[in-house]
């Protein structure tokens, strides 16, 4: 019965510790161990391979391919997102008639299933019936119908602004709340101090907002590279492979052809990736964080 | 004592009795269950759960009650439309090699692979006498020489065509893709249709079908008859390819390069379009007048073919497997006799609207009267071409998605089909 006083905090957080291996650790260890084996369901093979899969995956053009989509991806969307998601909450702070409601109108949007957005951007940009062609056309910006989702140069672009669409409110949202801590005091004196809208937002809310920013940004980015729902509704990776990502990539390999191995290879590197992605956001947000406070 | 006996061993007796009733009442129960299966093998059937006027469930029961040897368990998968899920879900139960499911339905494209993992029994042994098949079906059925799957039902790819848009030209149903493509043209120009000809080339498991009925139209085809090497490049599936290519921005839209089924049958039953490749489902979609404005201007047929060449269609569908595994051969076999015989056939047509896989039960009065659309069929399923026969079909079918994609998109045809080759004869090499 004598557990030791020091032994009491860990004896406390074990629990804790166990469940977050068994979903967190264990998976990506997993996934480590597969990416090392040849493992397929239907060649009924698991033996240890080695490097080979991370050989292949190196020469792998569609990998390659697919990297880049995600990372094209991962940077334009969250750019988007994050530059109008400021915009939005600098509108919100501002007090007007209804304000409440349209903060809440707003987030409808981002409350969506991803799989709802994608089929009515599906319809939005629809080559024959899409209202976006038919607004065009009569605005004369285009001459004839532009085929959206079939086109090489129009399919990533058209899913990196329906993905805006739907995650920029939630970015207004943390930016809001980052705008709300930032003292008013501090607006008020500039203002007596003469200074102007531009000149209040330039050098005092961006730079106290910029914490939050960044975080936002950082989250948003993490998530963004996971992109899966959108392109698997509404292109399917098409057309010439040219709305491919990572997620996509992965699944067809693990889940079409069941080979778990060069699957989990794939994981694994989108894992590093991501973990690469983070690390450098993070020490760049540290040192910007340095800076302003 | 005695009363403390009595205070303890009442409720003990209540328990008991409720105990007793309740057993008795299980018993009752279950009793009729158990007398039926007394003697009878049990096994199950797994099958992706189709609907109609019934289920498979219905049919398993109906062969439960035809006779008193075989007891058959129903194991209902995912609805063909989640095709994904129901592989996975085969595979996982034949990887166990346990004997359950004793007997499966598989759609086409998986027949080789289970074949060549061991998993599906060839049927040899059970059948010698196969004339009653389509011979495309019964082709697709087979993997190394050996019958490993029975023929149950199919659907193919057809051509459905505007027939007063071809009296008006007067002209015949076409038999060439030349003449397909030069009556489409026609029609486009006079003002009659928006779009001579609608197919699907978005980069998904249908791109593969048209492609295929174009290749095969053309005697050419995906793969060598072994499996083990790609024949993609060779001047004949270039020249298909190059047609479907040459289709888009003349006959066809260029949104047919994101169009999968449904969205290249909706220009078609809005009036829009002279010829359309799909499925059998669109027919009955054609015909009613709250969505279609066709109703009764339309025929289906076999697809055109190149000069020298002859209609192709590609194959689908859902066809028997006999787990290699199973301990009850014989009674697996007779559920799958029986499920695939005429009458069950006849009764999935019906109920189901799904094609059967017997030539003969296309005179039959009965179906040709309720379903007058299936009676069409048989010529276009006489056509039956099965996508390439590989156990790595999964890994071809992507493939040719992304590399038929990029020849349409880019043009660049006979540089991406040698590229998409080598692709192919390093996966099924």
């Amino acid at each position: 019965m004598a557990v030791p006083r020091r032994a009491w905090p860990w004896l406390l957080l074990l629990p804790t510790g166990i469940a977050l291996g068994a979903v967190a650790f264990w998976p990506i260890v997993e996934g480590l161990r597969l990416s090392l084996t040849n493992t397929s369901l239907i060649t009924q093979s698991a033996d240890y391979v080695g490097l080979e899969n991370y050989a292949g995956l190196w020469s792998d053009t569609r990998f390659w391919n697919a990297w880049w989509h995600t990372i094209w991806f991962t940077f334009a969307s969250t750019l988007l997102e994050t530059l109008i998601g400021l915009g939005m909450a600098l509108v919100l702070y501002e007090r007007f008639p209804l304000r409440g409601i349209v903060r809440a109108a707003m987030l409808v949007p981002w409350a969506m299933p991803t799989v709802v957005t994608s089929k009515m951007f599906g319809w939005l940009f629809d080559g024959q019936n899409g209202v976006v062609n038919w607004v065009l056309l009569n605005l004369g910006l285009i001459g004839e119908k532009v085929n959206w989702y079939g086109d090489p140069d129009t399919a990533m672009t058209t899913i990196i602004i329906a993905d805006v669409w739907k995650t920029a409110p939630f970015m207004a949202l943390l930016l809001l709340t980052g705008l709300q801590t930032i003292p008013t005091s501090l607006t008020e004196a500039a203002r007596m101090d003469g200074a102007r809208g531009w000149t209040v937002f330039w050098h005092i809310r961006l730079p106290l907002l910029m914490p939050t920013l960044l975080i936002s940004g950082l989250f948003r980015a993490l998530d963004a590279f996971r992109v899966f729902d959108l392109v698997y509704v509404l292109t399917g990776g098409g057309p010439a492979d040219s709305t491919e990502t990572l997620s996509t990539l992965a699944y067809k390999e693990l889940f079409s052809t069941l080979e778990f191995g060069y699957g989990s290879t794939i994981t694994t590197a989108m894992f590093l990736t991501e973990a690469a992605l983070a690390a450098i956001l993070c020490l760049w947000l540290v040192r910007q964080i340095r800076r302003v406070t | 004592m005695s009363t403390a006996d009595s205070g303890r061993s009442r409720p003990s007796i209540d328990r008991r009795t409720l105990l007793a009733t309740g057993a008795a009442g299980l018993a009752t129960m279950a009793l009729p269950r158990r007398a039926r299966a007394q003697g009878r093998v049990e096994i199950s059937f797994a099958s992706a759960s189709f609907f109609g006027n019934e289920t498979f469930g219905d049919l398993v029961n109906s062969f439960n009650e035809s006779q008193d040897r075989v007891l058959v368990r129903w194991l209902e998968l995912p609805p063909p439309s989640s095709s994904t899920e129901v592989y996975q879900g085969l595979v996982q139960q034949l990887a166990r090699r346990n004997g359950t499911p004793d007997v499966f339905s598989q759609d086409v494209i998986w027949i080789a692979g289970f074949a060549a993992a061991g998993w599906a029994l060839p049927l040899d042994e059970f059948i010698s006498d196969t004339t009653g098949y389509f011979d495309g079906t019964l082709a697709a059925c087979k993997w190394d020489g050996k019958l490993t799957a029975l023929p149950w039902f199919m659907d193919t790819g057809m051509l459905y065509y505007r027939q007063d848009l071809l009296d008006k030209a007067g002209a015949q149903v076409p038999q060439t893709w030349a003449e397909m493509a030069a009556l489409g043209k026609a029609a486009q120009d006079a003002g009659d249709a928006e779009f001579g000809y609608l197919w699907q080339g978005k980069q998904a498991e249908v791109l593969v079908c048209d492609a295929v009925e174009a290749i095969a139209s053309n005697n050419g085809a995906i793969l060598a008859d072994d499996g083990r090497s790609s024949r993609i490049a060779e001047p004949e599936a270039v020249a298909a390819i190059q047609f479907l290519h040459d289709s888009i921005g003349s006959i066809s839209p260029r949104d047919v390069l994101s169009w999968d089924e449904e969205p290249s049958r909706q220009p078609f039953t809005a009036g829009r379009g002279m010829f359309l490749r799909n499925w059998s489902y669109v027919w009955p979609i054609a015909q009613d007048p709250n969505v279609s404005e066709v109703v009764g201007k339309i025929g289906a047929g076999p697809l055109p073919h190149f000069d020298g060449g002859r209609s192709a269609s590609c194959l689908g569908g859902y066809q028997l497997g006999m787990n290699a595994n199973t301990k009850n051969r014989d009674a697996a076999w007779e559920f799958m006799s029986w499920v695939s015989a005429p009458e069950q056939q006849k009764r999935v047509a019906l109920n189901f609207g799904l094609g059967p896989s017997r030539p003969a039960l296309f005179d039959d009065a009965e179906l040709n009267e309720k379903q007058p659309f299936m009676a069409t069929l048989r010529p276009v399923f006489t056509g039956a071409t099965a996508r390439p026969v590989t156990p790595e079909y999964a890994k071809v079918t992507l493939a040719l998605q992304s590399g038929i994609s990029k020849a349409l998109v880019s043009g660049n045809i006979e540089a991406e089909m040698a590229t998409l080759s080598q692709e192919l004869d390093r996966i099924v090499g």
